[in-house]
């Protein structure tokens, strides 16, 4: 099919990453926000904003909490069609309480799973979440999103494409693609070594787009690897989803195994018994880890069986002071608080497999190396975002000259997924500080913000993709440019009318989630704006030379335009 | 054992200064800092012997700071990041490091 091997994975490279990279350039940059996920958590929700605190007691505040729990309707309405009658008002059998911190969050994630009482399958569950403030007990108002970690963060591994997880494959496809596309670049890049540090911006577009390409692929190459392969280890399971398949049974089986061989009971005993103290257990797991030399912090407790005299309660650890995302698990029975089990030392395969995950998905104390993950993110956009540019302008004398729609059909696209998903973002933030704090579903109206915003961009992006038709460049790259710009720092002066919290105070005061995302808008907002400005003066140069160029060229444009 | 702080700026440090040298021994790049021909055969193994041995040093450094898996971590990433800068200082200001290695001593007009 291709002269030499260099051919063949120069077109893979080619067609793979610009249909793959619109979808990677999502999952790379809303990845790097993803890495301040609870920072901008803080930002969204102002009644947030304290300092992160250790888990509470789970006696006095997470009990009475849980017991007030039920699930919300959305949930509730999604069981619509697995139950044989009517679907209850009530929850009554709660099978599992979960709480669950990290050294970054003020509020604890609580969740309590509930039978579905006459589901078709007997396993079904459904489950209560909330946030809730450690210090009083109180649980916060459900319809607020978590911008950080509820938005942008499943944005970057699944989409929000629902529908049969369609957007878990499609970002698993892109990650697999994304290997191949890392391999095939270095197969076509001839001069790894020889043009490590080389940008040329003074050249064509054309040459410095490449330039950057291959600068920020290579220099950050084993970043681009490990989160692309990493990503793929840690959704294995639904990528093959043998065990709830083909395997069904064996899985059971194990599971009835595992249990006898832990001790920890996999099914309720059915009969009612009351609970020992939660915090006296905790506290004995803390001493257990503190025997081993290990940092103490809880990060996870859970309680199975609630209310059952089968029940057990177990403690995980957060694993700050290493990558390996490890638990180090220690099991209770409920009733009485005796120990029913300590989690083993990991073999070989599970600390790779808790170091590889660990690495990506990052429960680590390390303000440096979270930056740095960042860094790495943009590198990645920006690789993705020449990588357009370049097929762009290597494609669009010769499209302008055949007529051919290709080069704006991409350019649009690229001016979409660059520039229109940092306004539609921008749209959001905006949005979460103007909307009314008492609106009824305020996530669901700043998620359709988001998309509206994108789309908006998209249309913008089509209606002013004329001028490749004569070569051009299309201004909507500067327009959306200042819409960014504006959108940054409105989101800083709204943050700072609607809520006090401005630079001033959140600096001297040091609470450096909310002054970390105004500072990086900020940044977003002069980048943006010296880009545009650029953009503007090449456009005013171009212009000034076509108005000289000879009259052939114009009655071409003429045609063209 | 020193401060992380103070461990990890100083990694940073190195990664900067030995990516910089070995840019430096590169005949493109040393034209485009000191405006002359390539640097002499010895000036070259030099500047990749300093290189190499300021990335050994940064990596030692972040090993001293933090628990072996995550040091590695953190030293790859500062060389992502150092090279991004030296290569942006080549494009923008490559005239910033010529204090990184002295040029050749140019004949008095």
């Amino acid at each position: 099919m291709f002269q030499n091997f260099r051919l063949s994975m120069a077109w893979l490279h080619t067609w793979f990453g610009l249909v793959l990279g619109f979808v990677l350039m999502v999952v790379f940059f809303f990845g790097s926000l993803s890495v301040f996920d609870r920072e901008i958590d803080r930002w969204a929700i102002p009644s947030s904003r304290f300092a992160p605190q250790p888990m509470p007691s789970f006696d006095q505040i997470l009990t009475p909490a849980f017991e007030k729990m039920q699930p919300a309707k959305e949930a509730v309405a999604l069981l619509e069609g697995r139950v044989n009658g009517p679907l209850p008002e009530r929850f009554e059998l709660a099978t599992s309480w979960g709480a669950y911190t990290t050294h970054r969050d003020p509020v604890v994630s609580v969740f309590a799973g509930f039978k579905v009482p006459d589901a078709k399958d007997p396993e079904e569950t459904v489950f209560a979440v909330h946030a809730l403030d450690p210090r009083s007990g109180a649980v916060l108002p459900q319809g607020q999103l978590r911008i950080g970690s509820e938005f942008f963060y499943p944005l970057h591994y699944s989409l929000h494409l629902g529908w049969k997880d369609l957007g878990y494959w499609v970002v698993g496809f892109s990650a697999l693609m994304m290997l191949a596309a890392l391999v095939s670049g270095v197969v076509m890049h001839r001069k790894i070594f020889r043009e490590f540090f080389t940008f040329r911006r003074h050249k064509t577009v054309q040459r410095g787009a490449l330039d950057l390409h291959n600068l920020t692929g290579v220099v950050a190459l084993p970043f681009h690897f490990f989160f692309a392969f990493t990503g793929l280890v840690i959704f294995a399971g639904i990528y093959f989803p043998v065990a709830h398949t083909q395997l069904h049974d064996l899985h059971e089986q194990h599971e009835r195994v595992e249990a006898q061989a832990t001790g920890l009971p996999h099914e309720r005993a059915g009969v009612a018994a009351p609970m020992a103290s939660v915090d006296a257990m905790v506290a004995e797991a803390r001493r257990r880890w503190e025997a081993k030399g290990m940092a103490g912090d809880v990060g996870f407790v859970n309680v199975q069986h609630v209310g059952d005299a089968n029940a057990y309660v177990s403690v995980y650890r957060a694993g700050t002071d290493r990558v390996a995302l490890t638990g180090e698990g220690v099991h209770f029975k409920a009733t009485t608080g005796e120990l029913l089990r300590e989690d083993p030392p990991r073999s070989a395969v599970d600390s790779v497999n808790e170091f590889l995950t660990g690495l990506h998905l990052q429960h680590f104390r390390h303000w440096l190396l979270r930056w740095l993950y960042v860094l790495g993110g943009l590198l990645g956009c920006v690789c993705i975002a020449t990588g357009f540019l370049f097929f762009v302008e290597k494609r669009k004398q010769q499209h302008a000259k055949a007529g051919g729609q290709g080069s704006r059909v991409v350019d649009a696209l690229a001016v979409t997924t660059v520039t229109g998903m940092l306004v539609a973002t921008m749209a959001m933030l905006v949005a979460n500080r103007l909307l009314p704090e008492s609106l009824a579903d305020k996530g669901a109206w700043e998620r359709n913000v988001f998309w509206s915003a994108w789309a908006l961009t998209m249309l913008h992006a089509v209606v002013r993709g004329g001028a490749l038709a004569r070569a051009g460049t299309n201004p909507a790259w500067r327009e959306q440019c200042w819409a960014i710009a504006a959108g940054a720092l409105t989101a800083v002066v709204a943050n700072a009318l609607t809520t006090g919290d401005h630079l001033g105070r959140t600096l001297s005061t040091g609470y450096w989630p909310v002054a970390g995302v105004d500072l990086s808008l900020i940044a977003t907002a002069v980048i943006a704006a010296l880009v545009a400005r650029k953009l503007a003066q090449r456009a005013r140069r171009s212009s000034s030379a076509a108005s000289s160029a000879p009259a052939a060229l114009k009655t071409a444009e003429a045609r063209h335009g | 054992m020193a401060e992380p702080v103070v461990l990890l700026t100083g990694a940073a440090v190195t990664a900067v200064l030995g990516l910089g040298w070995l840019a430096l021994a590169m005949d493109v790049h040393w034209e485009q800092v000191h405006g002359d021909e390539a640097p002499s055969v010895a000036v070259a193994k030099a500047l990749r012997i300093a290189g190499a041995f300021a990335l050994a040093l940064s990596l030692g450094l972040c090993l001293g700071s933090d628990h072996p898996s995550m040091a590695v971590l953190v030293w790859l990433m500062l060389l992502a990041g150092a090279a991004a800068a030296v290569a942006a200082t080549l494009s923008w200001r490559p005239h910033w490091l010529r204090r990184a290695w002295p040029g050749p001593r140019r004949a008095p007009e």
